[in-house]
């Protein structure tokens, strides 16, 4: 892309019309406004996309076969760990990590902070997909997808923490797309639907944080169910859903950071100069924002900690891995960005953020598997269900860059808005 | 086929009636005056009867150890002895006489309405029959095998999924690996 | 009274929260009022008793149609098999296994059998988010897999390892769990098959209060044959099935560190704080939103003033 922008004035597309004056179709504009030849070359020049088609030639038809041949096929089978890894890294590390759009929304829109204008429809992009994907795992996990909405419309549950799940999830999954939207809608040039959704952003935007701060707590809350079998330092009756609900502020925060960044980095000639111009701002802002939430998650830890009399747990083993656990995955990324903060140094941010979205992961992966039953043998994920995973974060990250090269999330729609 | 559906008809009157006293007597009763063997089928539909040799084992324990407080002869057991010291032969010391074969049918459950029942845990005819056998067996090394004392029929087989009813191939390890 | 008010209110709150939608109420027989069953039943199991014949497992296995065993019911090497390190489980293909256990204590092996345990408030139940299982009055917990979506989240409420995924089916996957026999004889008044096959009579079964009173019996009148508890009386909030044992029951496989109430409450923390951010959430931030744009308002009303100075004073009376 790099160098067809370059040669060709008119591309990457930011107008309705062309040079000639002459309207772009919606087809050009799904090219890219380049040939087909041409898009073909640019795409078989990445290196990423062979990598990604090496993943998908063995993961697509693996997932076939996990429709085909039952979840026994490619996972364990395991009774005494019923989740794996598509919930465990698909639903509890994707949803945190795309807490974002609500952090950003909640931000700008409710906050007047327009200063942080250039980051939010990133942000608002980074949360609609991950919640997205985050359900597309689900309907790999669970048993009888087809029967997605029977939680909603068919038989209710409505004492249960996995009902709110449900439904928030499908709520602000709605929001979300609302939320998005309009950049569509400046790109396929159609702003009546845009100024109609612009009325409703208070109420989406304030719908966003009560649904969020539900769901993320409530992801936390389904290991309350298991009390006995999560080791007592990762879960706790009281502040788990705090822990969750906390940590996701920094996981969305930082993931942003990180899609900015791979943004700049790989994808420059997309981005207008309003968002380069304003990202080292915006990160420094982010970061701070994100170091806050981990001095209160750390507090809410210890308290959790105290609070439960835990102190004897943590001199044994599983004592030092949380902590290990809370030093990398939080500690250290929050010194990180204090530091980068202080000293400008925004490329410290960057990699601190990188440290503590894969930290909440780690996080997620420890309280869903590692530390769940303690007490019994570890499962270690069979490799089918690792591709799979892999396959699907795969067509996530796609996705995102299909989106990201085409609409205006990083550029300013030149056109008529 | 035939053989076993006419013991399961004829079960209940047989066991009771091989091992029925006179009564009236005053006196305890005397080992001697025990049947050599008594044949137990009432419960058989898994399992062959059983020929049980009762003479051998007098010989093992005293008549109180199996029949409790019913043949007259004083119980050890201290919590029997409560109620049952002095408590003379009975008419019926058969373990039928006591013990249900519907050991949870409704009729039971309903006596345990009775508030003033001491005998909330009687066993069963089934239960009676094996704590006392397997109990005793245990302690002095007799045989505890379910097949040592009785052979398994054909339902027996198909039950537990052995003999010729037993899982072809065996190849179908378990079901989670 | 208290258990109740606790979990209308549960369920008062997180209905709410699919404001949304107008929630049918009649979920309630389902998922509360289970210290209204004062006649279910239940079965005490005497460790003491069992002799590891297997006749429950294979009576088990006819009774609810399972699948064919690996191994025939009459074959004990299946107290030696280990699967990572654990003794056998139930899964797909057995509701309920007995296992060997050897213990210091004793001289002889002590024999346990799994299966689900009935609790009064079911983790499994409560954990449910489409209301597949039921406590029914005679004591069953009971699963409908037709509406149960296999998300597996009662697998982790358990706490007791119970229901089991038929992980090998593509098209008809569903929870496998001991039902009481519910279907086949429960709810006809008569015992379960496992307890039905038992030779040695260590599973009794009676209603729940009268079964409790059988085992407190046989503590009281053996001295030195039992541990003085009996497991299932208050674990998880008591449970249907209940155990007697020779030895402290974590060495014959009991997790005893299960907690002495039922599972919901462990979540209640949480469920209580839910009716709270859906009220007070979106006035605060409301609130935030205007206290944080007064600035932009005040200089855009500023601007409007000075065009129509007349109404300025209405103007600002307006924004306070
Ligand atoms: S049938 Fe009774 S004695 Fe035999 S293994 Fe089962 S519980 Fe134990
Ligand atoms: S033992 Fe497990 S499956 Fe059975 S009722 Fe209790 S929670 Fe549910
Ligand atoms: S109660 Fe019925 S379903 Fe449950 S273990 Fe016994 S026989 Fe199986």
């Amino acid at each position: 892309m790099k160098l067809f922008s370059k040669e060709r004035p008119e591309i990457p597309i930011v107008h309705h019309t062309k040079e000639d004056g002459s309207a772009w179709t919606i087809k050009e504009k799904l090219w890219l406004g380049l040939s087909v030849a041409e898009y073909k070359k640019q795409f078989f020049r990445n290196p990423v996309n062979w990598f990604m088609l090496m993943i998908f030639a063995i993961g697509i038809p693996l997932i076939l076969g996990r429709y085909a041949f039952g979840l026994g096929w490619v996972t364990h089978a395991s009774n005494d760990y019923p989740w794996g890894l598509f919930l465990g890294f698909g639903l509890f590390g994707m949803v945190p990590l795309s807490a974002s759009g609500f952090m950003l929304g909640t931000t700008v829109e409710l906050f007047g902070r327009k200063d942080f204008h250039s980051i939010e429809r990133l942000a608002l992009l980074n949360g609609l997909l991950g919640y997205f994907f985050a359900v597309l795992f689900l309907e790999v996990d669970l048993g009888m997808p087809w029967r997605l909405p029977y939680p909603m419309f068919v038989s209710l549950g409505p004492a249960a923490v996995l009902f709110l799940v449900a439904w928030h999830v499908a709520t602000y999954l709605s929001v979300q797309i609302a939320e998005v939207l309009p950049a569509f809608f400046e790109w396929i040039g159609w702003l009546k639907g845009k100024r109609i959704i612009r009325k409703y952003v208070l109420g989406l935007t304030v719908a966003g944080i009560i649904l969020s701060t539900l769901h993320q707590g409530a992801l936390g809350a389904l290991f309350t169910y298991a009390p006995a079998k999560v080791h007592p330092l990762w879960v706790s009756s009281n502040f788990q859903w705090i822990h969750f609900f906390v940590s996701s502020i920094f996981g969305g925060l930082s993931m942003v950071i990180i899609a900015s960044t791979l943004i700049k980095n790989y994808m420059g000639w997309r981005c207008d100069d309003d968002f380069k111009n304003n990202l080292d701002y915006v990160t420094i802002g982010m970061a701070k924002g994100a170091s806050l939430a981990m001095i209160t998650y750390l507090v809410v830890k210890l308290v959790a900690v105290a609070h439960d009399q835990e102190w004897t747990y943590l001199l044994t083993g599983w004592g030092s891995y949380y902590m290990l656990e809370l030093g990398v995955a939080v500690v250290l990324p929050m010194f990180m960005f204090a530091f980068g903060v202080r000293n400008n140094w925004v490329t410290l941010i960057r990699f601190g953020a990188f440290i503590a979205a894969i930290g909440i992961i780690w996080n997620r992966l420890n309280t869903a598997l590692v530390c769940f039953n303690w007490q019994m043998y570890q499962e270690i994920p069979h490799w089918k269900e690792v591709w799979i995973t892999v396959t699907i974060y795969a067509l996530y990250f796609l996705t995102y860059r299909f989106i990201v090269y085409r609409l205006p999330i990083v550029y300013e729609w030149k056109g008529e808005r | 086929m035939l053989r076993r559906k006419t013991i399961m008809r004829t079960a209940l009157a047989l066991t009771t009636g091989a091992i029925l006293f006179a009564p009236g007597q005053l006196l305890s009763m005397e080992a001697e005056d025990a049947p050599e063997t008594v044949t137990i089928d009432s419960l058989a539909s898994l399992y062959e009867p059983v020929e049980f040799n009762h003479l051998m084992h007098v010989d093992y324990a005293s008549c109180a150890e199996c029949h409790h407080h019913t043949t007259g002869v004083k119980v050890a057991d201290p919590n029997c002895i409560r109620c049952h010291a002095n408590t003379p032969e009975g008419d019926d010391v058969t373990c039928v006489g006591c013990h249900e074969a519907d050991r949870f049918g409704k009729k039971y459950l309903a006596e345990l309405d009775n508030p003033v029942l001491y005998h909330i845990d009687k066993p069963g005819l089934k239960g009676a029959y094996h704590l006392n056998c397997i109990g005793c067996h245990q302690i002095i090394d007799g045989p505890t095998g379910c097949t040592d004392c009785h052979a398994m029929t054909e339902a027996g087989e198909k039950r537990f999924n052995t003999g010729e009813y037993a899982p072809k191939g065996g190849a179908v390890s378990e079901s989670h690996h | 009274m208290k258990k109740l008010n606790r979990r209308s209110f549960i369920k008062g709150g997180l209905a709410t929260t699919a404001a949304a939608m107008v929630v049918k109420e009649k979920t309630s027989a389902a998922s509360g009022d289970f210290d209204n069953y004062p006649e279910g039943m239940g079965v005490i199991v005497d460790l003491t008793r069992c002799v590891g014949c297997r006749s429950c497992e294979a009576a088990c296995n006819k009774e609810q149609d399972l699948p064919e065993p690996a191994v025939p019911f009459d074959d004990f090497s299946v107290f030696d098999h280990m699967h990572h390190g654990e003794k056998r489980r139930t899964d797909e293909t057995a509701y309920t296994v007995v296992n060997r256990y050897d213990t210091p204590e004793i001289d002889h092996p002590l024999f346990r059998k799994i299966q689900c345990n009935h609790c009064n408030e079911p983790a499994c139940l409560t954990s449910c988010f489409v209301n597949a299982y039921t406590k029914t009055p005679e004591g069953a917990v009971i699963y409908n897999a037709k509406v149960c979506v296999g998300c597996r989240t009662c697998m982790v409420a358990c706490p007791f390892y119970i229901p089991t995924f038929k992980y090998s089916s593509a098209f008809t996957p569903r929870i496998m769990k001991c039902i009481f026999c519910y279907d086949t004889r429960l709810k006809n008044g008569q015992p379960p098959a496992c307890v039905e096959a038992c030779p040695q009579e260590a599973l009794t079964f009676g209603r729940r209060k009268d079964v409790l009173k059988i085992g407190k019996q046989r503590i009281r009148e053996t001295p030195g044959k039992y541990v003085d508890h009996i497991y299932g009386e208050h674990e998880v909030g008591g449970t249907a099935w209940m155990y007697l044992s020779s030895v402290p029951f974590d060495k014959v496989g009991f997790d005893t560190h299960v907690p002495k109430e039922p599972i919901i409450n462990s979540v209640k923390e949480f469920l209580a704080m839910v009716p709270m951010v859906l009220t007070i959430w979106p006035g605060l931030f409301v609130g935030f939103h205007l206290l944080a744009t007064r600035k932009d308002k005040v200089k855009e009303m500023e601007k409007e003033a000075e065009l129509k100075k007349a109404k300025e004073n209405d103007e600002k009376e307006e924004q306070v």
